[in-house]
């Protein structure tokens, strides 16, 4: 399909450690491109850069070298303003933990990035209410994140991503601390987002089975990409075995 | 179990720091307020009203109320900081005993060194300001030292009384609170909530409460002691009603506009309410704090305003000179003076005689009070005959030599003056446009006089400059004790919101990096950061200043003027350091926070 990528991701190095001191190079030169409305994940080892690779995508950290494109905009050098706004439009992401603001009920955190954008009060309201019905939420929206379980606490922060309508999500292992069936929640959620507003994924997890929801699959090993795997028409139990086969043979 | 302890004391070493600072600031106020309040000989020396006396008991109840809301709030930042660990350590299975004991000698040891560090730091402020004071204000001290024992025992007392207090209630805490709880006890919300009823009771207890103080206040003649007591209790339960009842209510009603809909107001506001209690609390203290130290300055600023007035009530003169020599008399001729007069006299042991010539060419000036208020003055020519009649004759008196200022007075004809015998003096009296820029020249003319009578027993000089020396020496101990004071609640004032505003800072420096990653702009982040903090200034700051208005009725009693005459300048003194303070304050949140 040649359809314009809605992400390009062009020789991206990492090197952790200043000049002449002790230095780590996390990324050795990464290049993949995302295509809209695709759900990409990315697995590896614990330590083989996955976390790092994500907060360069999401301009949370800068790369030693290489481009990040989104939307055609290249990203790596935004500063101020300009960073901010391009956060609070293009891209949202879902952490592990640390998602929610605890001062804030459901409802405000959802609310906060129309808020910052100073959209009109009256369409805020609407808006939160939309994406609370779609996550599921709607009950909770006064809770303060303390009166949350951890899946309900990232289905708000899922629900804070999307209000924007970004053009990629990002989520460093949100089902990480999560049981299994809030687990498989919010994967359907995903899913279910995935497919009906054609919202790019972009899901980093060390898990095979939040893996397998992803229609591609790209393995890091070493700060590289050691391998690509695609799902095309396979059921997701097939997808899952060949996840668990390639992990076996990848991590030797 | 003491590695561990120790190990997660060198992990939150910032927090400890913001606690310790905290707390050896607050005892080295206490102290210094105690070494005035507790040097009977200072009080006693320097107070011609026994009504000081009261006034210090009311501040040191006031000052001891304000430490224990302090330290219980120190103990509660200790707690919520250890709360964590000490959940973490039973889950590992240590005994509740062991921990128990951790916890109490924690407490103690935190609370007794930071005390002991307090009294020094105290003592070593006290010299430092008492210095400042005596050199800027020209005040004279007497019986002041500023190392005080009794003071520091009273200081060390009231706060290892109330750390072993602190001690007790952290262990009852503790261990009576299971492991889970205390593992994710921290950042608990508030949910602030309308209770129309209640909050209008509380208002209005409120409201009645402040009405009974400040009546109590401006009544203290009658009541006497007890009106402080009264005050004192009604004032800040008051406030605090106050403040909690239309806190609430305000955070909760501008939730509801449009405008906190916009950009980060609706996290400011959530900031605010999620902190509600402790904010409240400390609102009242600050308040409470900031009329003590506005009062306090405004008062001792009072006091200084006095001394000049009174000395110009006193004489219209400013100097006088007796048998000037050649070079005195050019000196005085420099200083441009607008009234001047020579007055010839002859003395006997018992008696002065004037010639009566003198005084109808050149008319005496008497300075007269008008009406009621002291500190209006008018005033009179009087040619001879006016002046032995006058009320206010006395003021020629006092402008005379020391030798000759209780002897009768007697104007004569020029030719009865002429056949005494006497040897015939000369008295001369001036007065300049401004009396207090001219102090050296007066000092030196002085000094010269006192040098000469030795020879010639023709004694030391009269007037405002006179005057001005008494009123100063009067007044210099109540100066003092209002600017010293004033410095000491603004300082605790300064630790009490820094401390509370530094407290929360961990937790904000994580909201403020999600903000961020949310796609916050940094001046919308400044903004933020700024309001918030602005509400913490400003609110206390408004009730501060009504607490001070009708405070300074108190000081009707011991002051001659009005108190409250002039108090712009305090005020707008006052006010540029609390900006100020304001300003670092927030700069220093940045730092840490963003
Ligand atoms: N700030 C940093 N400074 C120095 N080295 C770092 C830094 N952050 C990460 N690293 C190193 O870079 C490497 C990659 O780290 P990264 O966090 O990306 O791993 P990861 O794939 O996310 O692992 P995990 O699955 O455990 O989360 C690791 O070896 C780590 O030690
Ligand atoms: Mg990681």
């Amino acid at each position: 399909m040649p359809t314009t990528p809605i992400m390009t991701v062009a020789d991206l190095h990492k090197t952790y450690g200043k000049a002449g001191s002790k230095q780590y190079e996390a990324l050795k030169g990464i290049d993949f491109d995302v295509q809209p409305g695709e759900f990409v994940g990315i697995m590896g080892a614990s330590g083989s850069g996955k976390t790092t690779l994500l907060n360069m995508l999401a301009t949370l950290d800068q790369p030693t070298s290489g481009e990040v494109t989104i939307h055609q905009q290249p990203i790596t050098h935004l500063k101020g303003n300009q960073l901010a706004d391009f956060r609070a439009k293009e891209i949202g992401f879902i952490f592990q933990d640390f998602n929610l603001l605890e001062t804030m009920t459901a409802y405000e955190n959802i609310a906060l990035p129309l808020m910052l954008q100073n959209v009109a009060s009256k369409k805020i309201r609407p808006a939160v209410e939309q994406v609370a019905t779609q996550l599921g939420i709607n009950d909770f929206l006064t809770n303060y994140p303390n009166e949350l379980s951890g899946g309900q606490k990232q289905r708000v922060a899922a629900a804070r991503a999307l209000i924007n309508e970004p053009a990629i999500l990002f989520g460093d292992e949100p089902t990480g601390a999560l049981d299994s069936k809030s687990a498989r929640e919010l994967l359907d959620m995903f899913t279910k987002i995935n497919q009906e507003q054609a919202v790019s994924i972009l899901l980093v997890t060390h898990d095979p089975f939040s893996a397998s929801y992803c229609q591609r699959i790209l393995f890091i090993k070493d700060g590289k990409i050691g391998q690509e795997l695609r799902r095309d028409q396979l059921s997701r139990r097939d997808f899952y075995q060949q996840i668990l086969d390639t992990l076996g043979t990848f991590e030797q | 179990m003491f590695k561990l302890a120790l190990s997660s004391f060198k992990h939150r070493w910032r927090d400890y720091l913001v606690l310790f600072s905290g707390l050896v600031m607050s005892s080295a106020i206490f102290y210094m307020f105690e070494a005035l309040a507790t040097n009977k000989d200072f009080l006693k020396q320097n107070s011609m009203i026994s009504m000081i006396g009261y006034v210090f008991q009311f501040g040191s109840v006031l000052l001891t109320i304000i430490t224990l809301v302090y330290i219980g709030y120190a103990n509660s930042f200790l707690l919520s900081m250890r709360k964590r660990d000490y959940g973490l350590f039973m889950l590992v299975g240590a005994r509740k005993g062991k921990i128990g004991q951790l916890i109490w000698l924690e407490t103690l040891l935190v609370g007794i060194l930071a005390t002991i560090i307090g009294i020094l730091l105290g003592t070593g402020l006290t010299t430092g300001v008492s210095h400042l004071l005596v050199q800027t204000l020209d005040l004279t001290l007497k019986h002041f030292s500023a190392w005080y024992t009794t003071a520091a025992l009273v200081t060390l007392v009231l706060y290892v009384g109330l750390f072993l207090i602190a001690g007790l209630f952290n262990l009852i805490a503790l261990t009576k609170t299971p492991a889970l709880k205390l593992l994710h006890s921290n950042d608990q919300p508030n949910r602030p909530q309308l209770h129309p009823v209640r909050q209008i009771i509380e208002v209005l207890v409120g409201v009645i409460s402040i009405g009974i103080g400040y009546w109590a206040m401006s009544h203290l003649i009658d009541l006497q002691l007890a009106g402080i007591g009264i005050a004192l209790v009604t004032i800040v339960l008051g406030t605090y009603l106050l403040f909690n009842a239309v806190f609430v209510w305000l955070v909760v009603l501008l939730k509801r506009f449009n405008w906190a809909q916009r950009g980060l107001n609706r996290f400011t506001l959530s900031q605010l309410s999620f902190r509600i209690r402790n904010y409240t609390k400390i609102l009242s203290i600050v308040a409470m704090l900031f009329a003590l130290a506005l009062g306090a300055i405004t008062t001792g600023m009072g006091f200084h305003q006095q001394v000049p007035l009174m000395a110009q009530g006193g004489s219209a003169y400013d100097l006088s000179l007796v048998n000037p020599t050649k070079a005195q008399q050019k000196t005085v001729n420099q200083l441009k003076p607008i009234r001047q007069a020579t007055y010839r006299y002859k003395a006997t042991t018992k008696v002065i005689y004037y010639n009566a010539a003198d005084f109808n060419q050149q008319p005496f000036y008497t300075t007269h009070t008008i009406g009621k208020k002291q500190m209006s003055f008018k005033l009179v020519k009087n040619n001879a005959q006016q002046l032995k009649k006058s009320f206010y004759n006395y003021q020629l008196g006092d402008l005379q030599a020391t030798v000759n200022i209780n002897k009768k007075a007697v104007f004569l004809s020029a030719k009865a003056y002429h056949q005494l015998k006497q040897p015939e003096m000369q008295l001369v009296v001036f007065a300049t446009k401004d009396f207090q820029k001219h102090f050296t020249t007066f000092k030196h003319l002085t000094k010269q006089q006192a040098k000469r009578s030795v020879n010639t027993r023709i004694g030391a000089t009269g007037g405002r400059y006179y005057g001005y020396q008494v009123f100063n020496g009067m007044y210099s101990g109540l100066e003092f004790m209002g600017f010293f004071l004033g410095v000491a609640f603004l300082a605790m004032l300064a630790s009490c919101l820094m401390f509370k505003i530094l407290s929360g800072a961990a937790a904000d420096r994580q909201r403020y990096r999600m903000l961020d990653k949310l796609g916050t702009t940094r001046s919308q982040l400044k903004k933020a950061l700024r309001q918030e903090i602005a509400v913490l200034f400003i609110l206390p700051g408004l009730v501060g200043i009504v607490h001070v208005l009708f405070g300074l009725q108190m000081f009707k009693i011991i002051m001659v003027t009005s108190p409250y005459q002039g108090i712009w300048l305090p005020f707008g003194i006052f006010a540029i350091l609390y900006l100020g303070y304001y300003w670092l304050t927030l700069k220093i949140y940045q730092r840490l926070v963003l």
